[in-house]
């Protein structure tokens, strides 16, 4: 069992800095979550904490071991890879049971093992076949029981899901949770895709640009976004942003954008007014109201989308952008209607205009 | 046009397309196949037939006289042609010298060639651009090396060997210096063929044995070898047939301890009746045949090679 912990992490390549200093501290059998958009670092992260890439700069840690230079096959990690990294020209059994020969154990001691892990995942009739001849999903079980026949106190894993159709992901997403909760290891976990770092992640980290923008829980990140990238990064749909002005009113602030005005509660420090800000506010916090209600905006529909439990409408109110809101199925509007919003105030998000940082 | 007869006519112009195709590819293996068929069965004919004209397409008294003489001239013993058509060689001294330098220099280019191969993919050996300048060596032609080499092999290297080390080693005329010239010219291509295969191996395989504990040795004997392994049976071939035909550097560098089948075909020749050609065409299918046989026993690792570009990652 191992925490890890990385210490103004770099890394460079020529003059192009892929990881620009990461402060992260993963607790021991967490299930943590680095998410972010393609190229923002995640991957380089997680080859340096596998030692597959060496840092220019900073310390990995895991457990009590200092291991920023240590090789990779020494570190005690599992790691499944994006594309499986299966050996083609071995079988099922050899391919897992490759780490233990590595490691010299005695071909009995292997045998079970294998046998074990297989059983585990559900994978024991394939031992014999080739990985070419196993399923995208049979193919994902392999490379997991690849991982665990050796024990690591560690588990990296590198988008291992992307390669399966989108039922199946989502099959294997509960498996992999099911999974983390019986080893108890420590699972650092890579993805770009949002939903599966909500559903799995105990905690996630989100990247962007070499930089890591906020680590909290998943409903904590969805509910109190630390900056304007994690709020559009998370959510579907994405959240809706106005770009306006915070505003000083009669005692009170306000965000103005244009074609409305929203009340700002104290949370927002009244010293910003007069600053440029993004008003962040998620599609089911839009609420469509009657003309009389106080804050109401006027609005006309422009798509609707059914999903079956809710529905997405979309409208325009006059801003330079279109906004969404999740409303019941049973609302009776079509394209074309004219209706009134308002914004629940409660659950607003205020960001910066410049730098994206929270404001509220 | 309904369906089935829109469907008709398409399966019309398949079967025209077809029809074509096999025209073209049967013409052109005619014309690929035409030069052996007139070699073998001219190894069949006796000296009166060799250039009758018109030709005689098939040979009308054929005779085993051809192979006979290059199998079984008793050089010791005859030491002299017994009639104007027969030289006072035979094949073996030759097919031992071609056998052993060939396999040999094939077998020491690929394995250096391999792993040289593995370090540029791998580890960009000589910077990016080295991988294109390898074949570089190829644009030289042989003509232009062939005389230095001589003077390189026959008098250089023994001087300088007597002059430092008291023995005079001449490379002149040895097995050893025919295969290292070989290994030499034709490592190129190994390095060149044996890249492209590297290359379709995938990083996060060797990542994932690393991972594992596997050391580079290992992951190389374990991973990345066996997955090549075809692609190394071809090069052999493809090098190993480079070396087999060669000629010019072979017959310069040689004579007259060692000499390697097409230098010994050369040599069937004779004052009264000029080229031989009877005992050139046995030869020459004898040269042949070997190569046929090996490209049947790795038919299957063949295609596979061939095919790179399609495995499956």
């Amino acid at each position: 069992m191992a925490g890890i912990v990385l210490k103004d992490l770099v890394k460079e390549f020529g003059s192009f800095a892929a990881v620009k200093g990461i402060n992260l501290e993963i607790r021991d059998g967490e299930f943590l979550i680095l998410v972010g958009p393609s190229g923002c670092g995640k991957t380089t992260t997680l080859n340096m904490i596998s030692g597959l890439v060496e840092p220019t700069g900073g310390d990995v840690v895991i457990g009590d071991r200092v291991v920023t230079h240590t090789e990779a096959g020494e570190r005690g990690l599992g790691m499944v890879f994006q594309d499986l990294a299966l050996f083609p020209h071995m079988t099922v059994f050899d391919n897992i049971a490759f780490g233990l020969r590595v490691k010299h154990v005695d071909p009995g001691e292997i045998r079970r093992r294998v046998e074990e892990a297989a059983e585990a995942m559900h994978i024991a009739p394939l031992l014999d076949k080739r990985p070419g001849e196993c399923s995208g999903g049979e193919a994902q079980r392999v490379a997991l029981a690849r991982t665990i026949v050796t024990n690591p106190s560690v588990y990296l894993m590198d988008e291992p899901l992307s390669s399966l159709d989108a039922k199946l992901r989502v099959d294997m997403r509960t498996e992999l949770k099911h999974l983390h909760e019986q080893l108890g290891g420590t699972f650092v976990y890579v993805t770009h895709d949002q939903a599966e770092a909500m559903t799995m992640a105990d905690r996630i980290a989100v990247m962007n640009d070499g930089r890591i923008e906020q680590v909290g829980e998943p409903l904590e990140i969805y509910r109190r976004p630390a900056s304007h990238f994690v709020a559009g990064f998370f959510g579907i749909p994405t959240m809706n942003f106005l770009d306006g002005t915070v505003e000083a009113a009669a005692g009170a602030i306000e965000f103005r954008g244009t074609g409305l005005a929203v009340p700002l509660d104290a949370s927002v420090d009244a010293g910003l007014a007069g600053r440029g800000a993004v008003l962040g506010v998620r599609s089911e916090h839009v609420l469509v109201v009657d003309a009389d209600t106080e804050g109401a905006t006027p609005a006309t529909v422009s798509l609707i989308e059914p999903l079956g439990d809710t529905t997405l409408l979309f409208f325009d109110h006059g801003g330079a952008r279109r906004m969404v809101a999740k409303v019941d199925p049973d609302l009776p509007v079509a394209a074309g209607d004219a209706i009134h919003v308002a914004l629940d105030t409660a659950n607003l998000h205020l960001f910066d205009a410049g730098d994206g940082a929270r404001l509220n | 046009m309904t369906p089935a007869v829109a469907g008709r006519a398409a399966g019309r112009t398949r079967r025209r397309r077809t029809v074509l195709r096999h025209a073209v590819l049967i013409g052109w293996g005619a014309i690929i196949m035409f030069p052996i068929y007139w070699m073998i069965q001219t190894s069949f004919k006796d000296s009166g037939e060799w250039v009758t004209w018109p030709p005689n397409w098939l040979p009308q008294d054929p005779t085993l006289k051809n192979y006979e003489q290059v199998f079984t001239f008793d050089v010791q013993a005859a030491g002299v042609a017994r009639e104007a058509t027969e030289q006072p060689f035979n094949i073996w001294g030759s097919l031992l010298d071609s056998v052993l330098i060939c396999s040999i220099s094939s077998l020491i280019a690929l394995f250096m060639g391999t792993f040289l191969a593995y370090a540029i993919s791998r580890f960009n050996v000589g910077g990016s651009t080295f991988r294109h300048m390898v074949l570089l060596v190829r644009m030289i032609p042989p003509i232009v090396i062939a005389i230095p080499l001589l003077m390189y092999y026959a008098i250089m290297v023994p001087f300088a060997t007597e002059t430092l080390l008291d023995t005079r080693i001449s490379l002149f005329d040895t097995r050893t210096g025919v295969s290292a010239l070989y290994t030499t010219v034709t490592l190129p291509f190994v390095i060149w063929m044996m890249l492209s295969f590297i290359e379709e191996v995938p990083y996060t395989l060797e990542h994932a044995a690393r991972l594992m504990g596997a050391g580079r040795i290992y992951t190389l004997r374990k991973i990345v070898l066996p997955l090549v392994a075809s692609g190394m049976v071809v090069t052999f071939l493809f090098v190993f047939i480079l070396s087999w035909g060669e000629f010019l550097l072979a017959l310069t560098l040689t004579h007259p301890d060692v000499s390697t089948l097409p230098v010994l075909l050369n040599k069937y020749q004779s004052a009264s009746e000029g080229r031989l050609y009877g005992p050139q065409a046995a030869i020459g299918t004898v040269i042949t045949v070997p190569v046929v046989i090996m490209g049947i026993l790795i038919q299957k690792h063949l295609v596979k090679g061939f095919s790179f570009g399609m495995m499956r990652r």
